[in-house]
């Protein structure tokens, strides 16, 4: 069976990490997998933790009347679904799986409680929250600005 | 030192006669996508130019606008176009059928550092229409593809319909030599590449900031954007390179209209390594 925590020391969200703050974040993952079509999070759902992706892409839609669907972001290997947490915020779009994509899932409500118990590890998850939304927002700004027209 | 010294390709061709319009035959026209038409000209001799160069191109009677040339440097015989509709020059020249002529004056300005890049590894970042004047140094690099390193093509657009030489871009990515990604803004469920900017794949394309240089050309604010990416990758900005876009008239640094501080992008660029140019692209209004 494979090493969750090993696993979990290879994805960019938690490099760098210490050995001791892998360990607790582990207690609150496990593996996850998504088929093809299937979603992850839907538009208004309150989501009960983070995805670390590791394979696959997700697609973040809406849609509008009449079933026309559009993709305005994709995330990839390496990327972090479910940055609503930092806002408590129910999400704004559907996440879809767009090939087979597998993940780590972080429960919420068990990172939060180590978070709070231990302020070095709840630092260092944050700021990696915070430069993780930055950094979409970044691209998002940009792709707002229509460049391309 | 002024931006326009080293100049980044050796025994750049020039034309004879700046300010000669020489008539040339439309040998093929089409509309690559919606409002983009590529035209095979048929120039009445040899027609030498570097990667990066643009051409004056009049319709008579109308006007003149710049353009840079899109087809092989290495095909001196004929002269390829990419051009998009964006007001009264370019919508008469668009509407000009094959065996109807054009005028053309050129080639001006500098090119691409295709020289440079020998043996190094080579990032093409290119941003909606900013295809065009990067494939001339794209086909040259893929000419003498032994003479580089890795080379990657990263390309941005809005949507699935704006992308520009798709089934040229998708037998470029068939090769096992290249790497070539594409992004759009928006796509909808039947699209499977990547959305977003290209900012985000240039994040993820394996980089090795010691031998690279990533040249680049599409709108402003992306290439600014993706400086700074680059430069998080390691990139100085000497490694950079881009195409710039102003409104040239004369194309022979006369007019001042290209004219950014004490540089005529017509003259001294439109390739500019980044360093020179982004002081001046940072000051709001120029």
């Amino acid at each position: 069976m494979e090493n969750l925590e090993k696993a979990l020391r290879q994805h960019p969200f938690l490099q760098h990490l210490s050995s001791e703050q892998v360990k607790l974040v582990t207690g609150c993952a496990k593996s996850v997998r998504f088929a093809s079509g299937e979603f992850l999070a839907r538009e208004g759902d309150r989501l009960s933790g983070l995805y670390l992706i590791r394979d696959g892409v997700v697609a973040i839609e809406t849609h509008e009347p009449g079933g026309r669907t559009t993709c305005i972001e994709t995330l990839m290997s390496g990327d972090v679904m479910g940055i609503s947490w930092v806002a408590s915020s129910r999400i704004h779009f559907d996440c879809r799986a767009r090939e087979p994509v597998s993940a780590f899932s972080l429960e919420r409500e068990c990172l939060q409680k180590k978070m709070d118990r231990d302020a070095a590890l709840g630092y260092a998850i944050t700021s990696r929250l915070l430069d993780n939304t930055y950094q979409r927002l970044s691209r998002i700004r940009l792709q707002n600005l229509d460049v391309y027209r | 030192m002024s931006i326009a010294e080293d100049a980044p390709t050796p025994a750049l061709p020039s034309v004879v006669n700046p300010y000669l319009t020489v008539p040339m035959r439309i040998a093929e026209s089409r509309f690559d996508i919606e409002d983009v038409f590529v035209w095979r000209l048929e120039p009445p001799g040899e027609f030498e130019f570097a990667p990066g160069q643009f051409n004056m191109l009049y319709a008579h009677g109308v006007g003149e606008v710049p353009v840079s040339i899109s087809g092989d440097a290495n095909d001196t015989s004929s002269l390829h176009h990419t051009t998009r509709i964006v007001g009264g020059v370019t919508r008469a020249l668009g509407a000009l059928q094959p065996g109807d002529e054009v005028g053309v004056r050129g080639p001006y300005g500098t090119g691409w550092p295709v020289f440079e890049a020998t043996g190094k590894n080579v990032l093409f970042v290119a941003g909606g229409l900013g295809l065009a004047p990067l494939r001339p140094a794209i086909l040259h690099v893929l000419a003498k593809r032994n003479d580089f390193g890795r080379v990657t093509i990263i390309y941005g657009t809005r949507s699935p319909e704006n992308i520009l030489f798709r089934s040229e871009l998708e037998r470029w990515r068939g090769r096992f030599d290249l790497t070539v990604q594409v992004i759009v803004d928006r796509a909808g469920k039947d699209w499977h590449a990547p959305v977003g900017v290209v900012t985000r794949l240039v994040a993820e394309t394996e980089i090795d900031p010691e031998s690279c240089i990533a040249m680049m050309c599409g709108p402003e604010i992306m290439m600014r954007f993706t400086a700074r990416e680059l430069e998080q990758r390691g990139l100085d900005t000497t490694q950079i390179w881009v195409s710039m876009e102003r409104s040239m008239k004369c194309a022979v640094g006369l007019c001042g209209h290209c004219q950014l501080v004490g540089t005529f992008v017509c003259k001294d660029g439109p390739v500019f390594r980044y360093d020179r140019i982004e002081p001046m692209l940072l000051v709001k209004g120029l």
